[in-house]
């Protein structure tokens, strides 16, 4: 550690394990390498400095002057965090990155009203479902119990006629077992990380939606540094949403392979299932403009012009 | 003034002891919702948030009941004067300590109502609102520590360490 | 600032704080204050304000004064009195009696509960004051309670089991599985000690508890533990039924035990005031304790010590043998100052990619971690079911440390056997996949 020049702690909430933590890693290493000892950043990965649910506003009241978040999670701050867990609005990976360029004038703005500056975005592979059973339609879910972990997912299962079960994720296993919930929606990436085919069965490869993790600095403790070193943040940031958008893609692939290795029963959705699903995106999304008012009409028309 | 303090401490009892009340109703009457399958929203959260009001509320209660852990091996050796000087020295980092603590979770719930923050949970609730017990409870052991140690000024000692039979009996 | 210096200053400054007798979690805040302090952290305050709100607003934690509170119910009933006399003719003639009544009601209420804290406080609660009432040695009767309470984490469902489960990426429905035959291993460890201890002392002719029995009375006195096997059944019975989460089991053993002492006959308004007013008074003290872990956890996270320290383990080279045994020693080490969740979580990034290097397997390094931790429960100063019983009994915490020295050696001599038959461990789970 150089006493002579700053140090920055960054609090992300997932472990090290994830890929997101390795592209925060790879972030730390570029600027540590290359802001000649002016700058080093320290990753504290797992929610082991801030916890997630608090990273925000400890960058925002510069406890800490960078961090990283799942952006869903905000939504209840200013919808167009919300947007970014949306179903069936943008499916796969060409469409997620126009929705990304559509949106980001907008996080940006939000973030600058609280004196924050995006640095950059790196996505999840998209949401898939689990069950233990073959689901061909929505009625085959009817009554079933389905895991949510926000209020967009929570929504989600109401739409589809299930009972929304708010679980974290450490307890899926248990909960699974114990048939404490029956559905889940979430990334292939969750179910090989917790090996999910020791309790579940199906994996039907509906991409309901690509959420990203986004991280940010405080922009006062950013414009106390140097030009160069802001440059060397800057061009890290840039190459870490490259490498975090490269990772999403691949790994959307090989973890989707690997559970179907482990013997879970991956399987495409019916055009039955999709129809449905899709009905309930489009449901959404009117909710969502409704919420977002013009703003969020802007985006979803610069979206759909790309 | 012996009513108001005892009032005080009966007030941060009742609080504490409430909020475990509901507490523990809310997750029954979750388990039992989800039975005839329907959710109550965000009943994790408020469960949450009801935990940490039991735990700040009852901070005075218990610091007034002499329940809060400490080391008494030193004391429970030493005589009348410097017994008094250690306690003393013990009551003033306690004061220093509460007295931060109870700034600083009084300044994080001021600055959630200024932020208009809210929580990132199902329904979206007010900081502010939920972090106020966080910060009278501290405030309230703050001054449950200062009245403890007006009380060592005025000579009478502090709840005093009680002998290990005393406690034992009073268990059974 | 020289990181070692820091690291000396606030060992000092730590033991001077609680041995002058300021409040244990005064001491932890107060020690975070002057470290955050001493590396020139200038957002001390506003850094204790979101630690202290993070600290005790978790859903899962809402299980411990959950427990507590069961624990003062049932104290207050009938049952731990008929725990006693129901199992008192069963061990009437095994070496040291009622004493493994201790070890084994922590075993079984370890299967509902994830911590060791709510272990210890809820079984003490019933079983320490009918153990000194027989002329029980309080030594054993608290070292027991401290070395079993310990089993809270092991036997699943465990918090810690998740914590790492998470961070290391293994399968928590495996770990969970590959802690039962080490958990078994533990209580018998703890009954054979207690066994022989108690041999050894009946040559100088201490043995309480003289009674005998014949077999009907034997059958007779079983019908007494018929009401606290249908209430562990029950709050067991609503996790592997789906019914409850093991979280939310906490509030079925609540009601369950209000229940049982309604059916009892022991229930009073002023019963359940007080059983209220014992279950915030102990649920406060550890609350506050929580707090001042939690802000020290953080401030070691800036600080970067248990990081060092484990970052110089990894330069060393060591073969997989010397890497458990000084890992076992850096976490004993840090354990006694530390809250032993939290070491791991300070220091999992720069642990495991060590132990994955030495091809050590990760669901047996899992059971190990939580090994150690269980030591760190009960060594000084800081050591959460110390705390416990320091609040249930009154004696001092080193004393009741003194008290589990023993059991701490017994857990150390698990994590020999468990480093020498790995299968202990690895069997079960091995079973699941095959
Ligand atoms: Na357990
Ligand atoms: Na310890």
């Amino acid at each position: 550690v150089t006493s002579a020049g700053a140090r920055w702690d960054m609090p992300t909430p997932y472990g090290d394990g994830t890929h997101q933590t390795q592209v925060a890693r790879s972030f730390a290493e570029e600027i540590n390498a290359k802001a000649d000892g002016k700058l080093t950043v320290n990753i504290h990965s797992g929610g082991s400095l801030i916890k997630h649910p608090e990273i925000h506003r400890a960058v925002k009241t510069r406890q800490v002057p960078i961090g990283e978040v799942f952006i869903g999670r905000l939504g209840n701050l200013n919808p167009i965090y919300k947007l970014d867990n949306i179903p069936f609005l943008a499916t796969d990976f060409d469409s997620a990155e126009k929705l990304y360029k559509a949106s980001k004038p907008e996080i940006q703005k939000a973030l600058a009203k609280e004196n924050l500056m995006l640095l950059y975005t790196s996505p999840w592979p998209a949401q898939d479902l689990y069950t233990n059973k073959e689901v061909n339609s929505l009625s085959d879910l009817r009554g079933s119990k389905m895991r949510s972990y926000s209020p967009t997912t929570s929504r989600l299962a109401d739409l589809m006629g299930t009972t929304p079960v708010n679980i974290p994720f450490s307890d899926v296993a248990q909960a699974f077992t114990t048939n404490a919930v029956d559905a889940m929606i979430t990334s292939p990436s969750t179910g090989v990380n917790g090996q999910s085919w020791d309790y579940i069965s199906h994996f039907t490869t509906v991409h309901a939606w690509i959420p990203k993790n986004m991280v940010f600095a405080n922009k006062r403790v950013f414009d106390r540094l140097d030009k160069e070193t802001q440059q060397v943040i800057l061009t890290a940031a840039a190459n870490a949403e490259k490498k975090g958008w490269e990772m999403g893609r691949k790994l959307a692939v090989e973890h989707t392979d690997a559970l179907a290795k482990n013997g879970m029963k991956v399987v495409e959705p019916s055009k039955q299932l999709i129809g449905e699903l899709e009905a309930i995106g489009a449901t959404m999304i009117d909710e969502w403009e409704a919420e977002a008012g013009e703003s969020g009409k802007a985006v979803l028309e610069a979206y759909q012009a790309l | 003034m012996h009513t108001i303090k005892r009032y005080f401490y009966l007030s941060s009892a009742i609080l504490s002891g409430s909020c475990l009340v509901i507490m523990t109703l809310l997750i029954l009457a979750q388990i039992a919702a989800r039975f005839f399958g329907v959710i109550i929203p965000s009943s994790e959260d408020f469960a949450g948030w009801l935990l940490s009001a039991t735990i700040f509320f009852g901070l005075a209660y218990t610091f007034h009941t002499d329940s809060h852990i400490r080391v008494t091996i030193l004391l429970s050796r030493l005589r009348n004067r410097t017994k008094q000087i250690v306690e003393f020295f013990n009551l003033t980092a306690g004061i220093l300590i509460t007295g931060y603590l109870a700034y600083y979770t009084s300044y994080t719930a001021y600055e959630s109502y200024i932020y208009e923050d809210v929580s990132d949970t199902y329904l979206a609730v007010p900081l502010w609102i939920v972090q106020i017990p966080m910060a009278l409870g501290s405030v309230f052991l703050a001054i449950s520590v200062v009245d403890s140690f007006i009380q060592a000024l005025k000579g009478e000692a502090h709840e005093e360490v009680k002998s290990q039979e005393e406690l034992l009996s009073s268990m059974e | 600032m020289d990181i070692t210096l820091i690291g000396f200053i606030l060992v000092v400054a730590m033991l001077l704080m609680l041995t002058s007798g300021i409040w244990v979690a005064l001491t932890l805040t107060g020690i975070s204050i002057i470290g955050l302090q001493l590396i020139g952290n200038d957002s001390i305050g506003l850094l204790l304000g979101t630690s202290s709100w993070s600290a005790v607003t978790g859903w899962s934690l809402t299980a411990l004064p959950l427990f507590i509170w069961m624990g003062e119910i049932l104290f207050r009933t009938r049952l731990s009195q008929d725990l006693f006399e129901g199992l008192s003719p069963i061990l009437s003639r095994f070496p040291g009696k009622l004493l493994h009544v201790n070890i084994l009601s922590c075993g079984i209420f370890a299967a509902v509960s994830g911590s060791s804290a709510a272990t210890a406080a809820t079984i003490g609660r019933m079983t320490l004051p009918e153990l000194s009432r027989r002329g029980y040695s309080d030594t054993m009767a608290i070292g027991t309670l401290a070395g079993s309470g310990t089993l809270g984490l092991l036997i699943p469902p465990s918090i810690i089991l998740i914590v790492y489960g998470v961070s290391a990426e293994v399968s928590i429905a495996r770990l969970f599985l590959a802690g039962v035959v080490p958990g078994l291993l533990l209580i018998c460890l703890f009954m054979l000690f207690t066994a022989v201890w108690t041999i050894l002392q009946g040559r100088k002719g201490q043995t309480a508890d003289t009674e005998t029995f014949t077999f009907g009375q034997k059958i007779q006195a079983l019908k007494k533990l018929i009401p606290i096997v249908l209430l562990i059944g029950a709050v067991l019975g609503s996790i592997y039924q789906g019914i409850a989460t093991p979280t939310e089991a906490a509030a079925f053993g609540v009601a369950g035990s209000f229940i049982l002492s309604a059916v009892l006959g022991s229930f009073s308004i002023q019963g359940f005031i007080d059983s209220v007013a014992g279950a915030v008074k102990n649920s406060c003290m550890l609350g506050l304790i929580l707090v001042g872990a939690h802000f020290l956890t953080l401030a070691m996270g800036f600080i970067g010590i248990p990081n060092e320290l484990a970052t110089w383990i990894s330069t060393l080279g060591l073969s997989p043998f010397e890497l458990i045994l000084y890992l076992t020693v850096f976490f004993v080490v840090l354990g006694c100052f530390l809250d032993g969740i939290s070491v791991i979580v300070l220091t999992t990034s720069v642990v495991l990619p060590m132990v994955t290097q030495a091809n050590i397997d990760l669901l047996w390094f899992g059971i190990f971690l939580v090994l150690v931790v269980e030591m760190s429960q009960i060594t000084p100063p800081v050591g959460f079911n110390l705390f416990v019983i320091q609040a249930l009994t009154g004696k001092n915490i080193l004393y009741v440390a003194k008290a589990a020295l023993p059991f701490f050696f017994m857990i150390a001599v698990a994590i020999v056997l468990i480093t020498v038959y790995p299968s202990i461990v690895l069997y079960l789970p091995t079973m699941m996949t095959s």
